[in-house]
């Protein structure tokens, strides 16, 4: 598979071929907001910067139906009803064009948990099949971008089918995987050739641009040692505002909850991203909540992300580093400050 | 083989409903003929009941595997799906998606003697291994139960206690918690009357369900009898959604109580983290 | 002496008597502040007071009751803490705010236009110009030009409430005439419902609006969650988004403070102060009130009266 290169002023043109054949989402510019959209030719392509929201909603949509459902009258016996149960599962064919790594690397982390040995969420495994991405390298790091802190970096290939990389004008495409490959077929396209090492070059400096990432690998003992400290949670959550802002805008947080919505005698059993930080999200029918404070939830979100997940998952580190829950915080927390906090707080003393 | 989609139930028949309290109703269902044939599932396995239109809530199979003729689960009205549950008659149909979770060692407790400490609700999942092992009496010690609710009107499975207080291989202490017109069993609260009980330690495992503060006594009665954090195992209740431990929300620490769960020792308890 | 030393001295005058006094501090870059929260000397220390100080800290408030709480306030901020004892939300005894002048403060969103603030590598403010160096390059711009929409029409620069009021009270100027909103009502229909509908549908339902205001006091017990009954669906549609948005401002009608955090906290941007500045504007044609001015006052709609002296109920 040859790497391939495009002229920037082809993109629309290449990105109109490619709509044709399967659904594809695109970064758009609305209001102060860059978010996802299904690619149209009329409307430009803002590519220079990560996007709002991260391409989470492709593969695992904010609101989806697990299954439909049906209350059928029994001719037979007309007082009675059967339910009729239907799976909806989702195998269009998709593409999302100008995510970062970071943001195609997020479903590294679903992936781990929704196609695990035991349990295999088919909703999920179907869409993420389904969907190829081609996915921006990062000229240069923000100044919440982290990605390194987590095993990744601005070139990471992991999850995603081309990578494409802004060189002088225009952008190097290589292909990772044999979808990838198939995604390069245009006529529009010209061989790299030499521009190759200009895009590697590209990525060698993005990389340096982050410096040295911090040693992680005692946090999730650390983390799990803090867990009844709550003084500390309290002082690292006393700006948290508790919204849903810092899980909905990452793209490797999975939670959701699962709800019915029905009219009439048909409905729906709907999956949609759920929140810890909501108070809701732990509440039990008899009012008992095991995550009652602000200082709670966030120590959970770090805990998941940091410890649980890693410790289940062979210390894959349940985030991908993009950074937008810092950037996008209506206060600012930083999840950075915390886990650095966490890692170099001294053992709570024994009673 | 293709795998099984997770969340998506079966579609069950209500059978018989039974008034238990003023609230609580047990649910007697059968699934389709052929899929009540295979399947199977451990005692103190959960499985999510679900109304198409409000959803799904989380219960408890409460009655036995050696038991089949239909599933059997008791649901305390509490929320939206206990609610519309409750106003549904034999012959609506539910949702089923069980068996989730893990399940009492039965295996490991041949042999053994068995003390059930059960609290209101929390008497159902220990229905379940109760009634499998009294299916399976040769295979067990001795067996006692004390089983004990606010009042005796919110004392649940009335249709079985004349037996389980008859049976000579099944020593049944009941207790409220205040002395009621017409009650002849213990009255005090439950760690209290276990203390009075005394069972001895001695190759002995105590199966405890029950709210959140009984539990913590009975565990410290537990312990003042002589039991080790290994010979208790509890059963625990989360807010779930999948079930399947994806969700994430009945997590505690890096175990999901919807998976891992929901049957622990107390031993497996105090390595967990601090949040039940 | 600078304004920023004077606060600073006065809060640590007074933090001995407090648990906690709530101000700035940088944040992750230097053109963003954040929630600092004042325990002990070291920590105001790190205060900071400028133009970048954008956050109301009033927010806080609420979820601090049982406390002795101090709490650094801009005007605008000052209506909220205003709003929040006539509600009898707070206990006065137990809060300590101290005010200063404020001349406005910086939207991140308008300096976003013109620089990558992905990049930014320096940000101050001298006098009426901020400073922005991006990728070795400074920008400047005068405060007014960037300064959050509010600002240009608000009243109150003054704290209307202080305990403790730092540095010389500035000039208010003219009434806010809701030219914006006069305006945004002139357009038809039509182009009014589009412009929402656009914008709804970037919502994430993520609440950042409810949690950032300080007078959205439901917290957890919010309407957007409750299953029973079942007012808002867990759909991502425009429709249940709108809905939501509709609710919330409809709750803070004449209780809105106008400090703008719902659409500063806003992830994908939905300008929703425009929402509630409509509400504000009904009531104050019809009860002639401003919320959070006056401690004293009853907000008219938790008031009843017979006769409404500027509607005319029975003319119609």
């Amino acid at each position: 598979m040859e790497a391939k290169f495009i002229p920037g002023d082809k993109v629309p043109a290449w990105l109109a071929e490619l709509a044709k054949e399967r659904r594809t989402a695109v970064p758009r510019r609305e209001g102060e907001a860059v978010v996802f959209r299904p690619f149209a030719p009329d409307q430009p392509v803002p590519l220079g910067r990560q996007a709002t929201t991260p391409p989470k909603g492709s593969v695992f949509p904010q609101c989806e139906p697990l299954m439909v459902f049906r209350y059928e009258k029994d001719p037979a016996s007309p007082d009675t009803s059967q339910v009729r149960v239907k799976e909806t599962i989702d195998e269009t064919p998709r593409l999302v064009v100008g995510g970062r790594p970071c943001d195609a690397r997020g479903f590294a982390t679903f992936d781990r948990v929704y196609d695990a040995e035991d349990v295999k969420d088919l909703n999920y495994l179907a869409r993420r099949e389904h969907t190829a991405f081609i996915t921006m390298a990062c000229p240069r790091p923000s100044s919440t971008c982290f990605c390194h802190w987590v095993g990744s970096g601005p070139a990471d290939t992991e999850c995603s089918d081309v990578l494409m990389t802004p060189v002088e004008g225009g952008y190097v495409l290589e292909p990772v995987t044999e979808t990838g490959g198939e995604l390069l077929g245009s006529g529009l396209l010209e061989d790299a050739g030499k521009r190759l090492d200009e895009a590697h070059v590209v990525h060698k400096r993005a990389a340096e641009g982050l410096g040295e990432a911090p040693d992680l690998s005692e946090t999730p003992g650390k983390l799990l040692e803090l867990f009844d400290d709550m003084g500390f949670w309290e002082e690292v959550s006393a700006k948290c505002i508790s919204c849903g802002a810092c899980t909905y805008l990452c793209p490797t947080c999975y939670c959701f909850n699962i709800t019915d919505e029905a009219c009439g005698a048909e409905g729906a059993r709907l999956r949609t991203w759920d929140n810890c930080m909501s108070y809701q999200f732990t509440m039990e029918a008899s009012g008992h909540n095991p995550r009652p404070t602000k200082a709670h939830r966030l120590k959970n979100r770090v805990g998941h992300k940091f410890s649980y997940y890693p410790t289940i998952h062979g210390g894959a580190i349940a985030c991908c580093g993009c950074g937008r829950c810092i950037k996008h915080c209506p206060v600012s927390v930083d999840i950075r400050e915390i886990v650095l906090k966490a890692t170099a707080a001294e053992p709570a003393e024994q009673e | 083989m293709q795998p099984l989609n997770p969340y998506l139930p079966d579609v069950a028949t209500i059978t018989e409903i039974i008034d238990e309290t003023p609230a609580i109703k047990t649910f007697r269902v059968v699934l389709g003929e052929k899929r009540m044939k295979e399947f199977s599932f451990k005692p103190g396995q959960v499985g999510q009941l679900s109304v198409f239109g409000t959803g799904e809530s989380t219960f408890v199979i409460n009655s036995p595997p050696s038991r089949m003729d239909y599933l059997q689960f008791s649901v305390m009205r509490a929320g939206e799906v206990t609610s519309k549950l409750h106003s549904m008659s034999p012959g609506d149909q539910i949702g089923v998606r069980a068996p989730l979770g893990n399940w009492f060692p039965y295996e490991d407790l041949k042999g053994k003697n068995i003390v059930f400490v059960g609290g209101g609700i929390g008497m159902a999942p220990l229905r379940t291994l109760l009634l499998y092992m009294l299916d399976n009496r040769g295979d067990y010690g001795d067996i006692s139960l004390l089983y004990g609710a606010r009042t005796p009107q919110d004392m649940a499975f009335q249709y079985e206690l004349p037996d389980w207080l008859g049976r000579d291989d099944l020593k049944t202490q009941l207790t409220v918690d205040v002395e009621s017109e017409g009650w002849e069993h213990s009255v005090g609260l439950i760690p209290n009357v276990l203390l009075e009980m005394e069972p001895s330690p001695e190759n002995t495992v105590a199966v405890t369900c029950g709210p959140p503060i009984m539990i913590k006594f009975t565990i410290q009665a537990l312990h003042k009898l002589g039991f080790q954090d290994n010979q208790i195992i509890t059963t625990l209740e989360k807010r779930m959604k999948c079930g399947v431990g994806i969700c994430g929300r009945c997590n505690i620490g890096t175990k999901y109580v919807c998976k891992d769960g929901p049957v622990f020792t107390y031993e497996e308890l105090k390595q967990l983290p601090n949040e039940l | 002496m600078s304004l920023l030393d004077e606060m600073k001295g006065r809060i640590k005058e007074r933090l001995p008597e407090l648990d906690v006094v709530i101000g700035w501090q940088r944040g992750f870059d230097p053109l963003h502040a954040t929630p600092l929260f004042m325990r002990g000397e070291e920590d105001v220390d790190r205060l900071v007071l400028d133009p970048l100080c954008v956050h109301n800290l009033a927010t806080y408030l609420t979820g601090l009751r049982d406390k002795k709480v101090g709490v650094v306030v801009k005007g605008c901020d000052s209506r909220s803490v205003i709003e929040l004892l006539q509600e009898k939300l707070l206990d006065r005894e137990n809060i300590t705010v101290f005010g200063f002048p404020c001349e406005g403060v910086v939207s991140l969103k308008k300096i976003a236009r013109e620089v990558d603030l992905d990049l930014v590598e320096d940000a101050r403010v001298e006098g009426d110009t901020v400073k922005v160096t991006v990728d070795g390059g400074e920008k400047s711009f005068p405060l007014a030009e960037v300064a959050a929409d509010k600002c240009g029409r608000c009243r109150y620069h003054n704290a209307l409430l202080s305990d403790e009021f730092v540095g010389e009270p500035v000039t208010e100027p003219e009434a806010d005439e809701y030219a914006d909103v006069a305006e945004f009502e002139s357009r038809p229909l039509e182009e009014r419902a589009g412009h929402w509908r656009e914008a709804m549908q970037r919502c994430i339902r993520c609440y950042a609006c409810r949690n950032a205001c300080p007078l959205c006091v439901c917290r957890d017990h919010c309407v957007a969650h409750c299953r029973d009954p079942h007012w808002i669906t867990e759909q991502d549609t425009v429709d249940e988004k709108w809905f939501f948005q509709v609710i919330h401002a409809m709750h803070l009608a004449g209780r809105c403070t106008e400090c703008g955090e719902c659409e500063r906290a806003c992830p994908v941007g939905i300008p929703l102060l425009l929402l509630k500045r409509k509400l504000n504007k009904e009531v104050e044609e019809l009860f002639d009130y401003r919320a959070g001015t006056k401690v004293e006052a009853t907000p008219p709609l938790m008031a009843f009266q017979v006769e409404e002296e500027n509607i005319n109920e029975r003319g119609w």
